[in-house]
């Protein structure tokens, strides 16, 4: 008896342990990019774009990289999504589970959810110069689309195939075709899921920096054209990061800790929403 | 009538079609590297392109097996921290902790997964590497004198400093997906153990955990998936050092992302550089396949075992 | 001579009117070596020409060539020499800039002052980097020691760098010759030389001063000796920005290296436009105001812009 109950505190104190390592591995990391760059925030940072010499020190802000990067965001995601959920709806509703087609798709999101984000973005590059499209917005999406296809279709799969295959059944047995069934219930079931993969894809959309440097370029202005160079805050902070001045650096930092919030914020939304739209879910 | 008919086909149809896409896009990637790197073969055997340790693209030679050594050691080495770490978290998550503490821990580790891997590189260059430096290497090499500790490396960028930053970035992903799977395991099961008058923990080790092993392996090729593509952030803080494979955590490591990173911008000026920097993406690609291939075959048998 | 002043006058206020109808999108990208005075240039020409809208990327030397080559950019900066295979493919690479690599080690080591009085031959630094003989900072000609041997923690760059290419070269090799550490950026060799006290790296012109022009405190330069006599002479000891731009513009130093503009065969009159300002006098006022690359000299100027002009 006593062993068993000795296991079990021994076992319980490994696991919180390990989570408060993990936890706070988290906010670890949180509070150095606070702590390097607080000197360096302030107002004039989220609402100006560079006024010219503001890599080397002068006034200005990283409002053209605030943007850019959520226009550039939401521009993939769409992308993406149109791609991501149908090709799962198809194979959660229409495939049967152990066909060969569904076995290579998945296997198929494995290994490019692994693929690195430069290769992407080498992938993309290939793909300008092919069409003959110059460092742009549009690249830019198309590329980070790539790149957040294999997570959203993951994420969204996972949502998917939790949902108890009582309820399509009920739905189909009554009448209804598969694609009424699909926008009906399932989508109403599986929403708040589908809106946490959307997030989280949107969250890595908006991080990344290998990929958006060989395709979107960079710019001071905010973003104005789909064909035109767009700034995004990863690149924004590399460069700062870069600069011999240690001012700017510090600005770095600030712009490190500005995008960490939002990702944040992206991962609260995401939160309050999913609870929200869970009080229509069958449990 | 036809007209649901009809609109159920058109939607099944376009369903298809995105499905095509992704395949069509996968197959594409797939072939670009393919095709550019073939020069490279055409110059450099195979097995020197794999198992030479030689790279001095100046004068054509193309020895990609450091690299590859490179990759293997950093991403074990975050496996076996982040893998075990991982479960012991989301076990708790799932099965100990109560609603609202859940509900405050996993926004914290959402954001890991969230937070750009520059940050990360910027962040393991500021406080993991010190760590390693000042701390865990002058211990661990005084009192373990034997492989894979030992190491004539002090600076502290390291494939351990590499496995660290890179455990941590694979935590996010790891404890979702466990924490999902293990949530799915019907209640009735736990009931019916603690019914018999097992523990919590032994219900856990004895009945969940053989329900949940297909999804846990599944979280686990995931993970690694990720951990052999990351470049950026493992780039800032494994040492890159040419010439050398790692014979200790403590070495140096330049691992085959980290590679295509550096010298993608001089890929378009040296003949055959593009071509070998795309052939160590190839094989990087070929690794993925292999142990996705490896990990599907471990799921897929026990999927059948358990029918 | 008030004709004359008046002449010049005239001309100079035509010239700007004819100017102001310039007009068009401008891009660049490339090494962050030139990244700070291209910015600077860029912002000035705007000034003059408001019609001209100009994006300035980093991304790195290598970048930058790739991008040109591309046809992704109009210029792209390239903080090394060209390559011949780059020039047959259609680019044409002006020099604008120049800049230097210096080989820096913490200001705690051992054996600062020894170093500092003696400096390090080019041999030396080759036992270091590309042979790999020299791994103790106790080099032979020291005095006797009786502590364990302090270990050189040699640091390189791991990404294509200009830098890199140049410190090679200075040593004959290429950059993936070169042993060592490999740190990911200019700022990241320098951070790992100001934590390690047993560091030592070479880094940018622009990186080791800082804004009133001394070397950044808790690193030192170490003297090259190029002449090769074991002494540290007083023009070989650079302490400031000031003592290295002369050295380096007259020539002493050696491992001085030149960046680069490349551009397609057949350009623009923007970009022409653009090149001609920042060779001119106030490009070259400007390239002195932020100090962080060197402008070439009068003569260097003069023969490019005549070339760029026969085109």
């Amino acid at each position: 008896m006593d062993r068993r109950r000795l296991e079990e505190r021994v076992m319980k104190g490994l696991m919180i342990l390990s989570t408060l390592l993990v936890v706070g591995s988290s906010v670890c990391i949180l509070l150095t990019i606070f702590l390097k760059g607080v000197s360096a925030i302030d107002l004039n940072m989220l609402i100006q774009t560079p006024k010219g010499g503001y890599y080397l020190g002068k006034e200005g802000g990283i409002l053209n990289a605030i943007l850019g990067s959520l226009v550039l965001g939401v521009g993939a995601t769409f992308l993406a999504f149109l791609v991501s959920v149908p090709i799962t709806f198809y194979l959660n509703l229409y495939l049967r589970r152990a066909s060969r087609f569904s076995y290579i798709l998945r296997f198929l999101f494995d290994v490019l959810y692994g693929m690195p984000a430069i290769v992407y973005g080498a992938f993309g590059f290939t793909l300008m110069v092919f069409w003959g499209l110059k460092a742009s917005l549009l690249a830019g999406m198309i590329t980070i689309a790539f790149l957040i296809i294999p997570i959203m279709a993951r994420a969204t799969d996972e949502v998917l195939k939790m949902i108890p295959f009582e309820l399509p059944e009920a739905s189909l047995a009554m009448g209804t075709t598969r694609w009424e069934t699909a926008r009906g219930v399932i989508f109403k079931q599986a929403l708040p899921g589908i809106l946490t993969a959307v997030l989280l894809a949107f969250g890595r959309a908006i991080g990344d920096g290998a990929a958006v440097l060989l395709t979107a370029g960079f710019t001071d202005s905010n973003p104005s054209s789909l064909f035109k160079p767009v700034a995004t805050l990863p690149l924004a902070i590399f460069f700062q990061l870069a600069t011999p001045f240690p001012e700017v650096q510090r600005r770095g930092y600030a712009a490190a800790f500005i995008l960490t919030v939002l990702i944040l914020m992206v991962s609260l939304i995401s939160r309050i929403l999913s609870w929200k739209f869970t009080q229509n879910v069958v449990r | 009538m036809n007209d649901r008919h009809w609109k159920d086909l058109i939607a099944r149809r376009l369903m298809l079609i995105s499905g095509s896409f992704l395949l069509i896009l996968g197959l594409l990637m797939i072939f670009m590297m393919y095709q550019r790197s073939k020069p490279i073969l055409a110059l450099t055997p195979l097995k020197d392109l794999l198992f030479s340790l030689s790279w001095h693209p100046t004068k054509g030679q193309f020895g990609l097996a450091g690299f590859i050594a490179g990759t293997l050691w950093v991403t074990v080495i975050a496996m076996i921290i982040a893998v075990p770490l991982s479960i012991l978290t989301a076990i708790y998550l799932a099965e100990y902790a109560a609603k609202p503490l859940r509900g405050l821990l996993k926004p914290f580790i959402d954001l890991l997964a969230g937070i750009s891997p520059v940050i990360y590189g910027v962040w393991g260059i500021i406080a993991i590497v010190p760590l390693v430096r000042d701390y865990f290497m002058p211990f661990l090499t005084n009192h373990l004198k034997f492989f894979p500790f030992v190491s004539e490396n002090y600076t502290g960028f390291s494939a351990l400093t590499a496995g660290i930053v890179l455990a941590i970035m694979i935590f996010p992903v790891l404890i979702s997906v466990m924490e999902e799977v293990l949530h799915a395991v019907p209640f009735g099961i736990r009931e019916s153990s603690l019914a018999l008058g097992a523990t919590q923990w032994q219900t856990i080790k004895g009945a969940v955990f053989k329900k949940a092993w297909p999804g846990i392996i599944a979280a686990i090729i995931l993970g690694l998936s990720r951990a052999f593509g990351e470049t950026m952030a493992v780039l800032m803080v494994a040492g890159c050092s040419l010439g050398q494979i790692p014979k200790s955590i403590f070495d140096a490591a330049y691992p085959l992302p980290a590679l295509i990173a550096t010298t993608y911008g001089e890929m378009m000026s040296i003949p055959l550089y593009d071509a070998a920097v795309l052939a160590a993406a190839f094989i990087l690609l070929m690794i993925t396949i292999l142990f996705n291939m490896a990990g599907w075959g471990i799921l897929l048998r026990m999927e059948r075992n358990q029918i | 001579m008030s004709i004359l002043l008046f002449s010049v006058l005239f001309s100079s206020v035509t010239l700007k009117a004819e100017n102001k109808a310039l007009q068009g999108n401008l891009t660049l990208s490339g090494a962050w070596a030139m990244y700070p005075t291209v910015v600077a240039w860029a912002e000035a020409f705007q000034k003059i020409h408001p019609k001209v809208h100009i994006d300035i990327s980093a991304g790195g030397a290598g970048k930058g060539a790739a991008d040109a080559l591309a046809g992704f950019v109009d210029i792209g900066m390239v903080s090394r020499d060209p390559d011949p295979s780059e020039l047959q493919k259609d680019i044409k690479a002006i020099y604008v800039l120049k800049d230097a690599v210096f080989p820096i080690v913490n200001e705690k080591n051992f054996y600062i002052s020894t170093l500092l009085k003696r400096g390090l031959s080019k041999r030396n630094f080759q036992d270091i980097y590309v042979t790999g003989t020299q791994i103790y900072w106790d080099l032979d000609y020291f005095s006797v020691v009786t502590h364990k041997p302090k270990m050189i923690h040699h640091y390189t760059r791991s990404d294509a760098s200009g830098a890199a290419a140049s410190w090679a070269r200075y040593l004959g090799v290429q950059q993936e010759d070169l042993m060592g550490i490999g740190i990911y950026g200019d700022p990241g060799i320098l951070e790992a030389v100001l934590r390690d006290p047993l560091g030592i790296g070479y880094a940018n012109f622009s990186f080791v001063f800082n804004r009133q022009g001394t070397v950044i405190p808790g690193i030192k330069l170490i003297p090259i000796d190029a002449n090769e006599n074991g002494i540290a002479d007083p023009e070989e000891i650079y302490q400031n920005r000031d003592e290295a731009n002369r050295a380096i513009e007259k020539g002493s130093y050696p491992v001085v290296r030149r960046n680069y503009f490349f551009i397609k065969k057949d350009v623009g009159d923007v970009v022409k436009e653009f090149i001609r300002f920042t060779l001119s006098e106030e490009g070259t006022r400007i390239v002195h105001e932020t100090a962080a690359n060197l402008p070439l000299t009068k003569t260097e100027r003069a023969k490019i812009l005549e070339s760029l002009e026969h085109e």
